[in-house]
């Protein structure tokens, strides 16, 4: 069982391990800051809005246990709310993209 | 020479040189004389042949005492948007439910289209959502003129004449955003969706990716209705009356 999991174990890091060799010298030396900056932006703006839906998701369930016979009107406000959260990380990610790419 | 999916090729072979023409005739030179089709664009006539052969087979089967599994679907999509009219616009609503469904049709079908195999989604190019969503606030615009009148530019300056002049640039700002915001959502969505796939398939080849495109079936269900939802939101904001 132990050898198998070592096989599997080393089977996947194998094959993580591929295409992280195949990047190496893509990059140019110089611009280290872009993917410092992509990833803090990213992250920043990710986390945030993590914390935003979740204020969202918490308030959905509050008010479906208080009152599940509004769940058509709840349920709107929420996929409405949540979609205008994540469309900012996603504006984020678009202005990412278009300045690295 | 631009990669090109199997369907693109076959309408470049095909109407290639017609599609050369008509940019030529409106002034535009394509990047690629010989292959002036992009993925997106065919995708789109993709789409739309898939849904005319949809209405039309639902249409020829049309029966009340025999309703058959591709009617239930048509009249299940029809009644959820109607439905939603009915409780974001209120009364009247039946005038907007057609656009809403053709649009709605139009972007979950171009959406899940990215999930098969030889397909990707024309909605994952930005061009596809801009032109549903400039589509989206012509319409909306237009019905609030057609509501209201010359009134309807009351709803730009706000209840106060006073703070007309701060209120209307705020307002203009706003409702062009919505085409930006519109714009971006679907596109974002549709093309991280790819993105997070194709991430996962470079890191493990095999069956994980496949959650991913579980995950994306779920966004692009999700990202349809908030477009229909949202044009619905508009629309109601644009017709509705002042009490």
């Amino acid at each position: 069982m132990r050898k198998f999991t070592f096989l599997f174990v080393l089977v996947a890091v194998l094959m993580i391990a591929s295409p992280v060799y195949a990047q190496t010298g893509g990059a140019p030396a110089g611009n280290w800051s872009v993917p410092i900056g992509v990833g803090l932006g990213m992250g920043l703006a990710a986390g945030l809005a993590g914390l935003g839906q979740g204020r969202v998701a918490g308030a959905v369930a509050e008010a479906l246990a208080r009152n599940p016979g509004a769940r058509a009107g709840i349920q709107l406000a929420l996929f409405i709310g949540l979609a205008f959260i994540e469309s900012l990380v996603l504006f984020t990610f678009v202005l990412l993209f278009l300045r690295t790419a | 020479m631009p990669e090109q999916l199997w369907f693109t090729e076959f309408l470049n072979h095909y109407f290639g040189g017609a599609a050369n023409a008509l940019l030529h005739a409106v002034g535009i030179q394509p990047t690629y004389a010989e292959a002036p089709i992009t993925n997106a664009v065919a995708m789109e006539i993709l789409v739309v042949i898939l849904l005319l052969l949809f209405f039309f087979i639902v249409r020829a089967r049309l029966s009340v005492e025999k309703p058959g599994g591709l009617q239930h679907v048509a009249e299940t999509i029809e009644e959820f948007v109607a439905d939603q009219a009915h409780g974001v616009i209120g009364h009247g609503y039946e005038r907007y439910v057609p656009y809403a469904v053709a649009l709605g049709y139009f972007i979950l079908l171009g959406n899940l289209l990215g999930l098969v195999p030889g397909f990707e989604s024309p909605t994952a190019a930005p061009v596809v959502p801009l032109g549903c969503a400039v589509l989206t606030f012509v319409y909306y615009h237009f019905h609030g003129l057609r509501t209201h009148g010359v009134r309807y530019i009351k709803q730009f300056i706000g209840p106060l004449w006073a703070l007309s002049w701060l209120m209307l640039p705020i307002e203009l700002v706003s409702h062009f955003a919505r085409i930006l915001s519109l714009t971006v959502r679907l596109y974002a969505n549709m093309f991280a969706g790819d993105m997070v796939t194709l991430a996962f398939f470079s890191l493990i080849p095999v069956l994980v990716p496949t959650l991913f495109l579980g995950l994306h079936l779920m966004v692009a269900l999700v990202q349809a209705f908030i477009f229909v939802m949202l044009t619905l939101v508009y629309l109601g904001m644009a017709v509705s009356e002042e009490h």
